[in-house]
């Protein structure tokens, strides 16, 4: 450990290192990296907490861990790895969810410097409230691929995690995913849904997704399998022929539409297996292949429902069989809608959301987070920019990047600015409070255990104590009205907004369940462009991506696509002075998009080589 | 000494080391995957830097990789080798990092090499496909980039001095040969080549220069004298060039050791930049890459 030995740092520098206790959140891709760091650097008071297991596929990058440990704690396991080359540093590793009530602010306040190496926006929230809250400085990461950045937080100083939007999740049509399926990605997302209809949860689920869903069809859907005893072959004929039949019968559901399903030949589903085993993963299974893939997976499948307490699964990319059916039921769905086939390969990186991940991306954002924590321990807190990874160099050879000055708070902001106030649009005659609570607090919102008034009155409470028995109550029954103001604090984080409620009538099932503004302009502006461009039917019933299939844990953390969208309007909100970093934006990152096709990625790429030139050309005549 | 448990090279990819490889072959292929399976590395010095380059390429799943170093674990090894158990007895510093680096990916074959270059045949190099270097004499850099050069072996040169840090490659044979970009001349040669030069090369040109000098790199125990002496050298050149004798104050606090930080991102800035070569997409239109860890910057030149 370098701190150890005289005269390596400057002795301020060298007790800083040595007594500074460091929390680091996330022992995956770049946890790994980073606790080795801190561990060699002579850092001596540590503590790790991670909830995830060690799995095969974390082995290419995640280096503290090897075969042998696959299935343990990846905290326990990070810690024991490091103390083979530094057994003189006080580590103490966590097994749990640092979103977990017992981690509150006592907690917290232990740390002089919090690290974040997550690899979702729920937890990153989190951490952010905890460390603004508790005033301790956080130094936030991500890695996609070759790219990375790397942020400061602190209260005041810099932008906070929250300061500017994040972007929602990528949202399909649930008309298109049920009835007129155009790409490949539409038959995989009703594939998963087809899995939860037929061997998960059936009504425990209260998230919107769940509600669009009819549910009297769903439930049918997992009685008829039980019925059948999940014969492979009937569930076959079922699902792809006769529901597609059902569908053709329904005279207006393809008139005028350029989508059409075709029902399959009746030979089909009479012939023989075929031999599918030898087929390479990156190559396509034939249509034949699919249908003894599907009659296969199913068998394994009904198997583990048997065995499944609750008879219920959840979808999961990392079981084979699960995958499988995922493959097989998109590739048929597709054939009958006239899609090209996809390989299993690329259905498993669009259904498990997966964002590849190198070791070296980790490693160099890992190194840049110990140069921060040096700089921030001896208070140089305005030489912390943002410091961003590209995948190529820029025009100057650049391919650690920094912003040029450390960016200011958000002075709007709903999470780290004091009078936060934002406008809420909902149907405050359909929304329970149980609704509101769950979808938007907590899951919007990011809250953990949220206290709740109207106009003086509390309608939720975090004590259980509290018997207010107003749950299943609408929020109208519930005393709420057009223009009420939620008064919402977490205690837990210290977190604290305003809500003006504004009460839209849902005309339509296919309408969102709530939209939430800035402020009263905004949410005027946003309707008059509602106004000015009614979409077509087909696009205003989104329903979100379920979660499931957002890659947890698993996955160092990275920028999640939402994050290189953050990386994006960031740019976008500088003013002129930091043009450079305008230049600097890689539109490679786009990439992670799977929906985009190569010559979009290249079109977008084109575009956005056109307008750094134009900003290399416009910043030269203002120099000059 | 190589591993018997080995695979790569050795036909198709299994299906565990599509598993173990998944989350890289999205990104570069299975195309990719099958390139680096075919490379072979010859690394030299494994101290912090070569440790870092050693588990990049070794977690990649690369062919084979040659750790050479016939020097012994030093109490300064602690500040980023992390391949070296504190309790071992072994003292070869390539010897002692053998165990850890195979457990990293029993696929590659990793063998050890204890033979200092200086007494390899000039045709030693061409069994390889990458030779990468560190902590060598410059004047070993200048005879490996001839021998290179000559060969056709892509070659990477790196070092860490503290938080700073650079590498030196040759992949297209074209550009300068290292002993052109970093001459040893009485003084730093500013005026050779006309472009204008980065900061960062004055103080690499200045550390270099002291390690000519005095046969090793400057040490946190004569820290003071050490870093007088790295002055003696820059200032002159400084001076010439109308720049700030203050320029590199920030730096001198912190050029001793390799430390841990800049392994990471030097070690790990090689390594991609060499993986990027197996795949057929070299960033070569550039030679020399600095890190600045005052400015939090890392930039490729053309010197």
């Amino acid at each position: 450990m370098a701190a150890a030995i005289a005269g390596v740092f400057q002795p301020e520098m060298q007790n800083l290192i040595k007594e500074s206790k460091v929390l680091l959140v996330g022992a995956g891709g770049i946890g790994c990296e980073v606790l080795k760091n801190l561990v060699l650097t002579g850092f001596s008071e540590l503590e790790i907490i991670d909830l995830d297991t060690i799995e095969v596929s974390n082995l290419n990058r995640q280096f503290l861990f090897s075969k042998e440990s696959v299935g343990k704690a990846k905290s326990h396991v990070a810690k024991t790895s490091v103390l083979k080359f530094n057994p003189n540093v006080n580590i103490t590793s966590h097994l749990g969810d640092i979103m977990d009530t017992k981690y509150g602010v006592a907690f917290f306040n232990k740390f002089k410097l919090v690290i974040n190496a997550l690899d979702n926006k729920k937890a990153r929230s989190h951490v952010n409230r905890m460390c603004l809250s508790c005033d301790i400085p956080l130094i936030e990461s991500g890695t996609m691929g070759y790219s990375g950045q790397v942020e400061f937080i602190k209260k005041g100083v810099s932008l906070c995690y929250e300061c500017l939007p994040k972007s929602e999740p990528k949202s399909y049509p649930m008309c298109t995913i049920r009835n007129t399926p155009k790409e490949p990605i539409h038959c995989i997302v009703w594939a998963k849904f087809l899995f939860g209809q037929l061997f998960g949860e059936s009504d425990e689920d209260v998230s919107v997704d769940q509600a669009i869903y009819d549910s009297t069809e769903k439930v049918s859907a997992r009685h008829w399998a039980e019925i059948v005893e999940y014969d492979p072959k009937k569930l076959l004929k079922k699902i792809f022929y006769d529901d597609i039949k059902y569908l053709l019968s329904m005279e207006s559901m393809y008139t005028g539409k350029k989508v059409k399903p075709i029902l399959l030949e009746s030979s089909f589903f009479d012939a023989e297996d075929v031999e599918y085993h030898h087929v390479p993963d990156s190559e396509v299974l034939t249509l034949e292949q699919c249908k003894s893939l599907f009659l296969d997976c199913i068998t394994s499948i009904k198997q583990k429902l048997d065995i499944c307490e609750n008879r219920s699964l959840v979808w999961d990319k990392d079981d084979d069989d699960f995958m499988n059916f995922v493959v097989a039921s998109s590739n048929i769905r597709s054939a009958i809608f006239n899609i090209p086939l996809k390989s299993h390969f690329d259905i498993k990186s669009l259904a498990g959301n997966i964002i590849p991940a190198i070791a070296t991306a980790n490693a160099i954002i890992a190194g840049q987070i110990v140069i921060h924590a040096l700089r921030i321990l001896s208070g140089k807190y305005v030489r912390c920019q943002s410091v961003f990874l590209r995948e190529l160099p820029n025009h100057k050879g650049q391919i650690l990047v920094k912003d040029k000055y450390l960016q200011k708070p958000n002075p709007k902001c709903m999470v780290c600015s004091t009078d936060g106030e934002i406008v809420l649009s909902i149907d405050i005659n359909k929304i329970t409070v149980k609704q509101f609570e769950d979808l938007i607090l907590k899951k919007k919102l990011n809250m953990v255990a949220p206290d709740v008034l109207v106009d003086g009155r509390m309608i939720i409470s975090s004590d259980e104590d509290d018997e207010l028995d107003l749950y299943e109550k609408t929020l109208a029954e519930a005393g709420v009205n057009q223009g009420s103001r939620f008064s919402v604090d977490d205690y837990f984080q210290n977190y604290s907004i305003k809500i003006m409620l504004q009460h839209k009538e849902k005309a339509q099932e296919e309408d969102p369940d709530f939209e939430i503004f800035g402020n009263l302009e905004e949410l005027n502006t946003a309707e008059k462009n509602n106004v000015a461009e009614p979409e077509e039917n087909d696009e205003d019933c989104l329903i979100e991506k379920d979660e499931s299939s957002v890659e947890r844990v698993d996955d160092d953390l990275s920028i999640s696509d939402e994050q290189v969208h953050d990386t994006v309007t960031n740019i976008k909100q500088e003013d002129d002075s930091d043009i450079e970093d305008i230049v600097d934006i890689d539109p490679e990152v786009i990439k992670v998009d799977q929906e985009i096709s190569n010559e979009e990625i290249l079109a977008m790429k084109r575009k956005a080589d056109e307008e750094n030139e134009d900003i290399n050309e416009a910043k030269k005549s203002r120099v000059d | 000494m190589a591993s018997e448990m080995t695979n790569n090279g050795n036909g198709e990819m299994s299906k565990e080391e599509r598993k173990v490889y998944d989350r890289q072959i999205r990104l570069w292929g299975y195309d990719g995957q099958n390139k680096l399976r075919g490379m072979k590395v010859l690394l030299i010095g494994l101290q912090g830097l070569g440790a870092e380059i050693a588990k990049n390429l070794i977690l990649s799943g690369v062919n084979s990789i040659t750790l050479k170093d016939h020097t012994e674990v030093s109490i300064l090894d602690c500040c980023s080798q992390f391949l070296i158990p504190r309790d071992s007895q072994e003292r070869n510093r390539a010897k002692a990092s053998m165990s850890a680096a195979q457990k990293l990916n029993p696929n590659v074959k990793v063998i050890v090499d204890t033979t200092p270059i200086e007494q390899n045949v000039d045709s030693f190099v061409t069994s390889f496909d990458i030779v990468i270097a560190t902590e060598c004499s410059p004047t070993t850099y200048k005879r490996l980039s001839e021998l290179c050069r000559k060969a056709k072996v892509k070659l990477f040169i790196a070092d860490v001095y503290g938080l700073f840090g650079y590498f030196f490659q040759d992949v297209n044979f074209k550009h300068n040969l290292y002993g052109e970009v970093f001459l040893d001349n009485d003084k730093i040669n500013t005026d050779s080549l006309p472009a204008k030069k980065p900061l960062p090369y004055f103080l690499t040109s200045a550390l270099l220069k002291f390690q000519s000098e005095s046969n090793r790199k400057p040490n946190p125990d004569t820290s003071e004298e050490d870093v007088e002496e790295l002055k003696s050298i820059v200032n002159p050149t400084l001076d010439e060039l109308n720049i700030s004798n203050n320029t590199f104050d920030e730096y001198y606090g912190e050029l001793f050791c390799e430390l841990s930080p800049t392994t990471s991102i030097i070690g790990a800035m090689v390594s991609q930049t060499a993986i990027k070569n197996a795949m057929d997409k070299p960033i070569d239109t550039y030679n020399v890459f600095f890190y600045d860890h005052v400015e939090h910057v890392g930039q490729f030149h053309l010197l």
